[in-house]
C-alpha cells in the first residue's frame, strides 16, 4: 500500500572532486577516494592554509548545450550537469511530460560567487566601466535553479533556497511538500556551490580549515576543507514511479528542521536545535529512532561541529546512538557548502540501495567525546532501511531528512 | 484536511515609513486629487523620491545589543519582525513556548556585506577580514540574524526568485501552515539598498532614465523607462487559523491560494506573459475562486517597460471578461522597487485596503501604455469593497508569483 503523497528518489545527479555521476561517485565513495589538492582556482599565498577540494576535471560544454557555457557561472554548471545526469540516471525523456509541472529548487551557500569577486576585483582596480548587465543576470543566486530550467526548457515552479551549508536538505524537503500538494510531477531538487575565494577567506579567518586531510570525529581533526560540487535528486510521487516502471532508490520519509536562535558561527552548546531537527524528522517520519540504520552526518571535521553533532545524535536517539553506523562523506570531498546535504542525501540512497555505507576516511584517534561508530576507514555491507540525512548551517539552521526504502521499489 | 492560513499581524519599514495604516494612507493621497480633508498631513502626503530610507532607526526596534553584529538587510528585517510579532501579540514569553518560523525572500540577501568583505581582502589581505562579517556574508544571514533577535525556534527558511521572492516566501510558509508543519510563521522578505544592487541594475538597463524631466518608474505609464530601485523589510505573520482562533489574536486576512512558475521562453517575442497568466489561473485555482470573485488586483509592476506591459496582457487574458471591471492599483511609483520587500509591502498595503475599502491610485500614472487601456488602472483612490484581491508579482527574468488574500469573513 503505497501513501499518496509519498516522494521517491528515482534519479540520482553527483558532480564531485572524486567523481561524476552516480557510478563513478559511488565507486569513488566506497573505496574511500579523496578529492583534496592544493587550490588552482586562486592564488593562497597569502594565506596559512592551501588545500581544498576542487573539480579539476569539470567540461561544461559536456552538460550545458543549449545556453552558452561561457555566459553563465560555474555553480550554474555544475548544477545543470548534475540535473542532466539525474534525468538520464531516471531514465526521464522530457519530451514526454507536461513541462509546466517539473520544477526545480536548489539549495546553495554562495551561488555564482565569481561574478562578485570579479566585481570586486574591477572595483579595487577602478575599472568598473568593465561591468555590464552580465553581473545583474549571473550574480543574484534564484539565477542557478533559472539556468536549469531555461537549459532543459522546464516551466514549473523554480526557486533558490540559499539556506547555507544546510541548503539541499532544505531545498529537497521544499520540492517534497510540493509533490505532496499535487502541484509537480516532477522535482529537480539538491544543491550546488562552486569553489569561492570569500567562503575560502571566511572559513580560513575563522580558523576552521585542515591544513591537509579532513578528519571527521578523529581526536586529532583539524578543520574541514572547503570544496565544491553539485547534487540533484530527480523525485515524483511513488504511485507516478511504480506507473511508470521507475527505478526506485528510496522514498523521503519526512524531515525536521529547526533553529537554534542562539548565535550566527556557534551551534548551541547542548545541541538542542540539531536533536529537535532529529526528533521532528522521525516524528513527521512516523519512525521511532531505534529504526535509524544509518545516519549521513553533517561532520565537517570541525572540533565543535563533530562533538556537538554526536551530542545532538545521542540525545535525540538515546541509546540506539551506539547501535548505529554513522558516516562522513566530507573526509573525502571536502565541505562542498550548500551541495553538501544534497551529495548526502545520494548517499543515503544508494546506502538504502546497495546495502553498503561509504567510510569516515582518516579516522586514526577515538575521542572521548566523538565515541559513536563512525565506520571508520573502510566500507561496509549494512541493510539500511531508514537512513537519516544530517546537515547544519551558519546561523543555527539545522535539518535532518529521512530517507526509506520504498515497499514497492522490492516488486 | 488542509488547514487554514490566516494573517494575524504585520510589520514594515520602508520609505513610507513603519506603520501599515500610514503607509497606506499616504499611497492613497498620493493620487488623492480631490479636497484634504482636515486630518489631512501635508508632511505625510509629500511622499519621498524612493530609495534608501533615510530616516531609519533601527535603534528603536532592535534593543539591548550591539547592531554591529547585524548588517542593514537584516536590521530591516528584525525590525519589521519586531513590530509583527507585536502586532500579531506574540510576546518573548509566549515565543519561548513556541517555535515560530521565519521564511524570508531576497533577492540579493547580504550582496553588500559579501563584497564589503571581498574588497577588504582585497586590499588588505585575507588575514584583515572580521570573522564575524563572514557569519553575515551567508545570503540568509538576515533570516538567521533575526531569529537569534527574536528566539525564532521554528523552521528558518530563505527564498530566492529575484524580486519575486517575497511573495513567494509568503506562498511557501502558507504551504508550511496548510502541511501542518509550523502553526506559526513570519514571512515575507527584505533587501537593502546599496551601491552593488543599484550599479548592477543600471548597468543592466533595468533602471529608468536619470534626470528630473525623463525619470519616470510610474507602472504602466506609457513613458515609464524602468524601475527605482528602493530598500524595505516587511513582513506578515502567518498562522493556522485553529491555533489563532485559540490564542484570541485578530485575524486580518486570510491566504486563499498562490502559484508561482518561470517561463524558459520569457525573453523570446510574444512570450513574455506566458508565466504570469499560469501563475494568475495556478492561484485561483489553489484558491477555488474565478476570476469574477477576484475584487482588485494589486499589480508588481515597476515602470519595467516589458515586465508592465506582460503584467497587464497576463490580467486580460486571465481576467477575460472582466478585466475591464476590476480594479488594478500598483504601488511601486510611490514606494520604489524594494525587491524582496515588495510582495509582503502590497500584501500589506491589500490588508489596509480590505481594512479601508479604499485602493490606492497608481501615483504618477498620467498616460497608459497604449496595450492597456482597457484595464481598470486606478488614476485615483477607489472606494471597493474587497472580499478578495489577487497580488501579482513579476521578476526581472522570467519568474512570476501571484497570492490571493481574503476578508476573514468571507469565509462562510
Amino acid at each position: 500500500m503505497t501513501n499518496s503523497s509519498a516522494v521517491a528518489v528515482t534519479g540520482l545527479g553527483v558532480v564531485t572532486s572524486i567523481g561524476t555521476g552516480r557510478q563513478k561517485f559511488w565507486d569513488a565513495v566506497l573505496d574511500g577516494r579523496c578529492g583534496f589538492g592544493p587550490v588552482k582556482s586562486f592564488d593562497t599565498g597569502d594565506y596559512r592554509v592551501h588545500v581544498g577540494a576542487e573539480i579539476s576535471d569539470f567540461c561544461a560544454d559536456d552538460y550545458v548545450l543549449e545556453l552558452q557555457s561561457a555566459s553563465i557561472g560555474r555553480t550554474s554548471q555544475l548544477a545543470i550537469a548534475a540535473s542532466r545526469l539525474a534525468l538520464q540516471d531516471g531514465f526521464l525523456d522530457l519530451s514526454s511530460v507536461d513541462r509546466s509541472r517539473v520544477g526545480v529548487y536548489v539549495g546553495t551557500t554562495s551561488g555564482e560567487p565569481h561574478c562578485i569577486e570579479r566585481f570586486d576585483e574591477r572595483y579595487v582596480q577602478g575599472r568598473m566601466d568593465e561591468v555590464g548587465a552580465e553581473f545583474l543576470n549571473g550574480y543574484p543566486c534564484h539565477v542557478v535553479p533559472f539556468h536549469i530550467a531555461h537549459e532543459l526548457d522546464l516551466a514549473g515552479e523554480a526557486m533558490m533556497i540559499p539556506t547555507a551549508c544546510a541548503a539541499g536538505n532544505y531545498a529537497i524537503a521544499h520540492a517534497c511538500d510540493l509533490l505532496g500538494h499535487g502541484k509537480a510531477d516532477y522535482m529537480l531538487a539538491g544543491g550546488a556551490d562552486s569553489f569561492s575565494r570569500i567562503t575560502y577567506t571566511g572559513f580560513a579567518r575563522l580558523g576552521a580549515i585542515a591544513p591537509e586531510l579532513c578528519q571527521p570525529f578523529d581526536r586529532n581533526r583539524k578543520g574541514m576543507i572547503p570544496g565544491e560540487g553539485a547534487a540533484i535528486l530527480l523525485l515524483e510521487p511513488t504511485t507516478q514511479a511504480v506507473a511508470r516502471g521507475a527505478r526506485i532508490y528510496c522514498e523521503i520519509a519526512g524531515y525536521g528542521l529547526s533553529c537554534d536562535a542562539h548565535h550566527m558561527t556557534a551551534a548551541h552548546p547542548a545541541g538542542e536545535g540539531a536533536a529537535r531537527a532529529i526528533r521532528l524528522a522521525l516524528q513527521r517520519s512516523g519512525l521511532e529512532a531505534s529504526d535509524v540504520d544509518y545516519i549521513s552526518a553533517h561532520g565537517t571535521g570541525t572540533l565543535t561541529n563533530d562533538r556537538l553533532e554526536t551530542i545532538a545524535v545521542k540525545k535525540a536517539l538515546g541509546s540506539h546512538a551506539y547501535n548505529v553506523p554513522i558516516s562522513s562523506v566530507k573526509s573525502m570531498l571536502g565541505h562542498t557548502m550548500g551541495a553538501a546535504s544534497a551529495i548526502e542525501a545520494a548517499v543515503c540512497a544508494l546506502a538504502i540501495a546497495y546495502g553498503r555505507i561509504p567510510p569516515t576516511m582518516h579516522w586514526r584517534d577515538r575521542d572521548s567525546e566523538c565515541d559513536l561508530d563512525y565506520v571508520a576507514n573502510t566500507a561496509r555491507n549494512h541493510e539500511v532501511r531508514v537512513a537519516m540525512n544530517n546537515a547544519y548551517a551558519f546561523g543555527g539552521n539545522n535539518s535532518s531528512l529521512i530517507l526509506t526504502t520504498c515497499a514497492c521499489s522490492a516488486a | 484536511m488542509k488547514k487554514r492560513v490566516v494573517i494575524t499581524g504585520v510589520g514594515l519599514v520602508s520609505c513610507l515609513g513603519t506603520s501599515s495604516a500610514l503607509f497606506h494612507r499616504q499611497l492613497c493621497e498620493a493620487t488623492d486629487s480631490a479636497g484634504r480633508t482636515e486630518e489631512h498631513d501635508p508632511q505625510a502626503a509629500r511622499t519621498p523620491l524612493p530609495g534608501r530610507i533615510s530616516c531609519f532607526e533601527p535603534e528603536l526596534y532592535l534593543k539591548g545589543r550591539s547592531l554591529r553584529q547585524i548588517d542593514r538587510t537584516g536590521q530591516l528585517l528584525a525590525s519589521a519582525a519586531r513590530m509583527a510579532l507585536e502586532n500579531s501579540g506574540w510576546t518573548a514569553e509566549a515565543l519561548t513556548r513556541n517555535d515560530v518560523g521565519l521564511v524570508l525572500g531576497t533577492m540579493f540577501g547580504s550582496m553588500h556585506t559579501i563584497s564589503e568583505f571581498d574588497r577588504r581582502c582585497l586590499v588588505d589581505g585575507p588575514a584583515c577580514v572580521s570573522p564575524m562579517n563572514f557569519a553575515n556574508t551567508v545570503i540568509n544571514s538576515a533570516a538567521s540574524q533575526t531569529a537569534i533577535w527574536h528566539n525564532l525556534r521554528g523552521m528558518n527558511s530563505t527564498t530566492s526568485t529575484g524580486a519575486t521572492s517575497g511573495l513567494v516566501a509568503i506562498g511557501y510558509a502558507a504551504d508550511l501552515i496548510r502541511c501542518g508543519w509550523q502553526t506559526a510563521v513570519l514571512a515575507g522578505g527584505a533587501d537593502e539598498f546599496c551601491f552593488e544592487a543599484s550599479y548592477g541594475l543600471e548597468r543592466a538597463g533595468l533602471s529608468c532614465k536619470a534626470g528630473p524631466e525623463e525619470e519616470c518608474f510610474t507602472p504602466f505609464d506609457s513613458q515609464r523607462s524602468g524601475i527605482r530601485l528602493a530598500e524595505a523589510g516587511a513582513l506578515l505573520v502567518l498562522e493556522d487559523g485553529d491555533s489563532a482562533l485559540h490564542r484570541g489574536a485578530t485575524v486580518l486576512g486570510e491566504i486563499r491560494g498562490h502559484a508561482n512558475a518561470y517561463d524558459p521562453k520569457w525573453n523570446r517575442p510574444g512570450h513574455g506573459a506566458g508565466g504570469i497568466i499560469r501563475t494568475m489561473g495556478g492561484a485561483l485555482k489553489d484558491a477555488r475562486l474565478s476570476p469574477r470573485e477576484i475584487d482588485c488586483i494589486s499589480a508588481g509592476a515597476n515602470g519595467s517597460v516589458a515586465g508592465d506591459r506582460n503584467e497587464g496582457l497576463a490580467i486580460k487574458t486571465v481576467f477575460n471578461g472582466c478585466s475591464a471591471k476590476v480594479p488594478i492599483t500598483a504601488i511601486k511609483s510611490g514606494i520604489g522597487e524594494t525587491l524582496g520587500a515588495a510582495g509582503a509591502l502590497q500584501a500589506i498595503d491589500l490588508l489596509e485596503t480590505m481594512c479601508s475599502g479604499r485602493l490606492p491610485g497608481i501615483a504618477g500614472l498620467d498616460q497608459v501604455d497604449a496595450e492597456l487601456v482597457d484595464l481598470n488602472l486606478c488614476f485615483e483612490p477607489t472606494c471597493v469593497d474587497v472580499n478578495s484581491g489577487l497580488i501579482s508579482s513579476v521578476g526581472f527574468d522570467g519568474h512570476a508569483c501571484s497570492l490571493i488574500i481574503s476578508k476573514p469573513e468571507a469565509q462562510g
